[in-house]
């Protein structure tokens, strides 16, 4: 393995978990950091060394996860009632788990923009200023995002 | 004092001396502080769902990839493994993340209900295929078509679900060749297992070029035999 495999290697915990923090379910969240992972390693020339590894692989996984977004729209459509099995069939699984889906379900309901902001800086715990270079947005942007996504999970988890 | 400052405040993103002015006017004033409390709480929460991905073991895949298929065929075979712990994720093996394959042959073996290998292909029972050809999406039967559509290589591809097995079959030649595989889901009160459901939209969704056929497009795709109109 060489140092950007390693270092890559590092840093796929996190990747993974950013991952749970965009996707539907924990499958789509191992599929996005698997396509991530086979993005990054073809596109590996791109990075230019000396320059955030990780925010250039969370960029690449958050544009993979905006590419799918169509496709996710129209599964939902298309196969709802996959939801409700979902649910049923998964939940027993660990009590751990419960609360992990639990949660991803309530980033689900949030429209895409406050959701990878929310996941970038509340369960990332990117700095704004990175969060905001990721996302390619001033980061007043990123803020209003970051706020009205918070205030409306408040509103699901507390409300 | 706005939210997005009490926010701000908590993510560690202001200095000495605005943070100081935050915390003053959080200490002041008792609506603030139950605004900034149910901030860190969310915070905390979301971190004690979140962060034992990032510390949890990571395990090496099952036996080791026996050849290259699609995503889609791994994505199926995976949610079919979800039940059971996840083995998934890679360190020391990340060039292997590159060769993703699962044979589906290996998993579902002839004599489990509806493959049979064919010149090393699989190769679908009868019932599967009688259905496929001439079974409308949503029609009655043993076994069901669910959606038809056209995969990225411009073939005819129809997800149905059967007894004993479920999954995506697309046009290859003059029959249907199995692209995802899951077990069949024999009827339980008023939903289906929720394996193969959630493996065959994913599989689905990585397969579908454009839109589901419609209704229409679906009868003139059968008249034609499922072969493609040009070339």
């Amino acid at each position: 393995m060489d140092d950007f495999e390693a270092a890559l290697s590092a840093l796929l915990p996190r990747l993974r978990r950013f991952a749970h923090g965009l996707a539907h379910n924990p499958a789509d969240a191992d599929d996005l950091t698997q396509a991530t992972l086979e993005r990054a390693l073809k596109a590996r020339w791109q990075w230019q060394a000396g320059t955030s590894l990780d925010a250039w692989a969370y960029r690449i996984m958050r544009n993979l996860w905006i590419d799918t977004a169509r496709s996710r729209q129209r599964r939902d459509q298309v196969l709802a009632p996959a939801e409700l099995g979902e649910s049923v069939g998964v939940a027993p699984e660990a009590e751990g788990k419960a609360e992990l889906h639990f949660l991803m379900r309530a980033l689900d309901r949030l429209p895409d923009e406050q959701r990878e902001a929310v996941a970038l800086v509340m369960i990332e715990g990117l700095a704004y200023r990175e969060a905001a270079d990721v996302l390619d947005v001033p980061i007043g942007t990123l803020t209003s995002r970051l706020v009205r996504g918070r205030q409306a999970l408040i509103e699901m988890l507390e409300g | 004092m706005d939210e997005a400052r009490i926010i701000a405040w908590i993510d560690g993103e202001l200095d000495g001396e605005a943070a100081a002015e935050v915390a003053a006017a959080v200490a002041a004033d008792p609506a603030l502080a139950a605004q900034a409390e149910a901030h860190r709480r969310m915070k905390a929460r979301f971190a004690a769902a979140f962060d034992p991905i990032v510390t949890a073991p990571v395990a090496r895949p099952g036996p080791p990839p026996a050849s290259v298929v699609s995503l889609a065929a791994v994505r199926a075979a995976r949610a079919m493994e979800a039940p059971k712990r996840k083995s998934w994720a890679i360190p020391g093996a990340i060039a292997a993340s590159l060769l993703v394959g699962v044979l589906l042959g290996h998993q579902w073996s002839p004599g489990g209900g509806g493959i049979a290998d064919r010149d090393g292909t699989l190769a679908l029972a009868p019932s599967v295929s009688h259905a496929l050809d001439g079974q409308l999406a949503g029609e009655a039967g043993a076994v069901r078509v669910a959606l038809s559509f056209r995969d990225h290589q411009g073939d005819y591809c129809r997800s149905f679900a059967g007894q004993h097995l479920a999954g995506v079959a697309c046009r290859a030649g003059s029959g249907w060749q199995l692209r995802t595989a899951a077990p069949g889901a024999p009827s339980q009160g008023d939903y289906r297992m929720a394996g193969s459901d959630a493996a065959t939209a994913a599989a689905i969704a990585a397969m579908i070029e454009g839109d589901p056929l419609d209704a229409a497009q679906e009868r003139s795709a059968r008249s034609a035999g499922w072969r493609l109109k040009t070339n």
